[in-house]
């Protein structure tokens, strides 16, 4: 595990949902350029936890600090142009917005930082075509099949040159052999980006596209399983 | 009862805030097109009643062209009227479509399925038509307060009796069902339909040649009249409803048109946003603003009303209570268009809103600033309002011109007017539209949002 400074660090995070304890006292370490699988059964808390590390949800005690800085005060408005700035999201069946063809799909979020549509559209479509979806730029979302619209989710998550990705489940509408090619995607290209990688997945195949894996239950890092190194690529 | 059908209340109760948030808006969509339909029937009824009614001695005949102008009045407001309810029977139909399509993935058929929706909007129907009853019972005071031939109406001259009331409650369930059905040939051909959403296929021009040969009709229907006197004022009614229709078919055409401009200019995400989601589907941006359209053109086609009333009535009473009658009806036909256009735009916004649910609450999620979503919101309304309200304004002067030559722009009443009223018109639009934001704000809140 890398000793320097974590670029996202997280300590002692619990929250409950009414009389539910969803995290109830949970550590995390991710260092620059590192990706980080975070496993679980449903119901776990894995989820929660990535709400908790991204800024989403705030914890109802403990801590989280992006290269240094603690998150914890902001206001909700200061945590969004955080994860706008920030961080990149993939979510499970991409939800890109539908009206949008994929070029301006991954566009967008640079647009939303001020980078004028023809920049940001030329960025999108270089984006595009490094992730082999060269000649696609004009397809609306449900002209694309799945894998293809994971990959558009990644060119949009890593167009801003975020410092961390979370992945929610990036695989689970895919099947075995699209869901590998999108996940070794994903890792390459936000390693490359020098981004560090947060991945929330119930299957140990995806995990161990990841550097590192932690297994979420009952609202607990489960001890054994912290820092556990993957060695199958 | 077949088992699929047997879900229906069990679907709805399962749909949460959602579900009755659109289910609510459904029913007071059916409710108020009800309501003002029973009560611009009960109006012509009473002019109808009155026609019948013996003269005083040295009483002009005229009542007969009040009835005339009561028919013109119900055809202004009849489309209106219909989209509203039409629209009503359409309200969350994205989430509506999913969970159907979920059910035709179980095996359900389609006939299962379109039972299902004739079940739910029918009951919405039934629903809103008991409420508009309500609602009519409780307007009629109120239009019974409106002088008109001199005199105030009675109830009884109002009042569209028990029949009226019974066809109320058996056509509007049946229009919202058969609504309702026809919204649902998506999830029809293919389970899978409604989740591959792709590029929508252009509209054609041919909706401009109905437009130029629907007015060009009229046009030539209402110059001949004119010619031939009154003998033919059954077919300019008749031509008039057709051109009404003509504007509703080539709205969402010109809406695509102004989507494309749009586009072409855009260069923030808000102006992006919103060029695409108006190209991507117009006919549901007419279905916000198109009742503001058919308003505007009816301002349009009332503004030579008080060039018309602009005549020296000094020496003649009965002439002058008609030139105040054609004003208030003018008025009272406005203020109920636009009145029905802002509960329309309202109505479709909220459905909207809550079609769109997860994807706003998954872009607030990235970090996305709200304030981006208000201002798609916005512009998918305002810059499509004041083309369709200015352009059918224009529209119907145009239409008129055989009939009405330049009367319509001599007597600066009729523009003053005009232009009061599609202010005001734009603005309780907009006003109506605002509301969604507070719903916005609630989906916005609930930031938990799973990706599946």
């Amino acid at each position: 595990m890398n000793t320097a400074t974590p670029r996202l660090s997280a300590r002692g995070l619990v929250k409950h949902f009414g009389s539910t304890t969803a995290l109830a006292g949970v550590d995390v370490d991710l260092a620059g350029g590192e990706s980080l699988a975070v496993m679980g059964p449903s119901g776990s808390g894995k989820s929660t936890l990535l709400h908790c590390i991204a800024g989403i949800l705030l914890p109802d005690s403990g801590a989280v600090a992006l290269d240094g800085r603690e998150v914890g005060g902001l206001s909700d408005r200061e945590r969004s142009l955080l994860r706008r700035r920030r961080y990149g999201f993939v979510f499970q069946f991409g939800q890109l917005l539908s009206e949008l063809p994929a070029i301006e799909n991954v566009a967008l979020p640079a647009m939303l930082l001020g980078t004028s549509r023809r920049d940001a559209t030329e960025l999108a479509g270089r984006w595009l075509v490094s992730l082999g979806l060269a000649g696609m730029e004009g397809r609306r979302p449900g002209e694309l099949s799945g894998g293809q619209a994971q990959r558009v989710a990644v060119a949009r998550a890593l167009i801003t040159g975020p410092a961390v990705v979370f992945a929610d489940e990036p695989t689970g509408a895919l099947d075995q052999t699209t869901g590998h090619d999108v996940m070794r995607i994903l890792t390459e290209t936000t390693k490359a980006a020098g981004a560090s990688l947060v991945v929330v997945t119930h299957d140990a195949q995806v995990a161990d596209w990841c550097d590192r894996r932690i297994e979420v239950r009952d609202g607990l890092v489960r001890a054994g399983l912290v820092d556990e190194t993957t060695a199958a690529r | 009862m077949n088992a699929v059908l047997a879900l229906a209340p069990r679907l709805q109760r399962a749909g949460g805030r959602d579900a009755r948030v659109t289910t609510g808006l459904a029913i007071t969509a059916f409710a108020v097109s009800t309501g003002l339909t029973l009560s611009v029937v009960g109006g012509l009824l009473g002019f109808a009643a009155r026609a019948d009614l013996p003269l005083a001695p040295g009483e002009n005949d005229i009542r007969s062209l009040y009835e005339s102008l009561a028919w013109v009045a119900v055809i202004l407001l009849v489309v209106p009227l219909v989209t509203l309810g039409g629209g009503a029977a359409r309200l969350g139909v994205a989430r509506r479509d999913a969970r159907l399509a979920t059910l035709r993935l179980l095996g359900a058929t389609p006939r299962e399925v379109v039972g299902l929706t004739v079940a739910e909007t029918a009951w919405q129907g039934l629903v809103g038509a008991v409420l508009g009853i309500v609602l009519y019972a409780a307007l009629l005071p109120l239009c019974a307060l409106l002088p008109f031939q001199g005199t105030t109406f009675t109830l009884a001259e109002l009042w569209v009796g028990w029949q009226g009331l019974v066809i109320a409650l058996a056509a509007v369930p049946l229009l919202a069902a058969l609504s309702g059905a026809f919204s649902l040939r998506r999830v029809n051909v293919s389970p899978l339909g409604v989740a591959r959403r792709e590029t929508p296929k252009k509209m054609t021009w041919l909706r401009a040649v109905v437009a130029v040969v629907g007015i060009g009709t009229f046009m030539l229907v209402s110059a001949v009249v004119g010619a031939l006197g009154a003998a033919a004022v059954a077919a300019l009614l008749g031509a008039m409803a057709v051109g009404f229709a003509t504007l509703n078919a080539v709205g969402p055409w010109v809406l695509g048109l102004v989507g494309r401009a749009q586009l072409r200019r855009a260069a923030t995400p808000a102006r992006l946003l919103a060029a695409r989601r108006l190209l991507d589907d117009p006919k549901a941006a007419w279905r916000v603003v198109g009742g503001l359209g058919l308003a505007g053109f009816a301002a349009g086609a009332l503004a030579v009303v008080p060039s018309i009333t602009a005549v020296d009535t000094s020496q003649d009473p009965q002439g002058a209570i008609l030139m105040d009658d054609l004003v208030t009806g003018a008025m009272v036909t406005l203020v109920v268009a636009f009145l029905l256009a802002a509960v329309s735009a309202g109505i479709a916004q909220a459905a909207s809103v809550l079609d769109r649910r997860r994807e706003i609450a998954l872009l607030n999620l990235a970090g996305t600033p709200v304030e981006l979503h208000d201002a798609v919101r916005r512009r998918t309304v305002l810059v499509p309002l004041l083309f369709v309200a200015v352009g059918s304004a224009v529209t119907a002067l145009v239409m008129f011109f055989p009939l009405l030559g330049l009367s319509a722009v001599m007597s600066p009443e009729g523009p003053l007017m005009l232009v009061a009223f599609l202010a005001g018109g734009c603005a309780l639009v907009f006003a109506a539209t605002e509301t969604s934001r507070s719903l916005l704000r609630s989906v916005l809140a609930d930031t938990v949002v799973r990706a599946d």
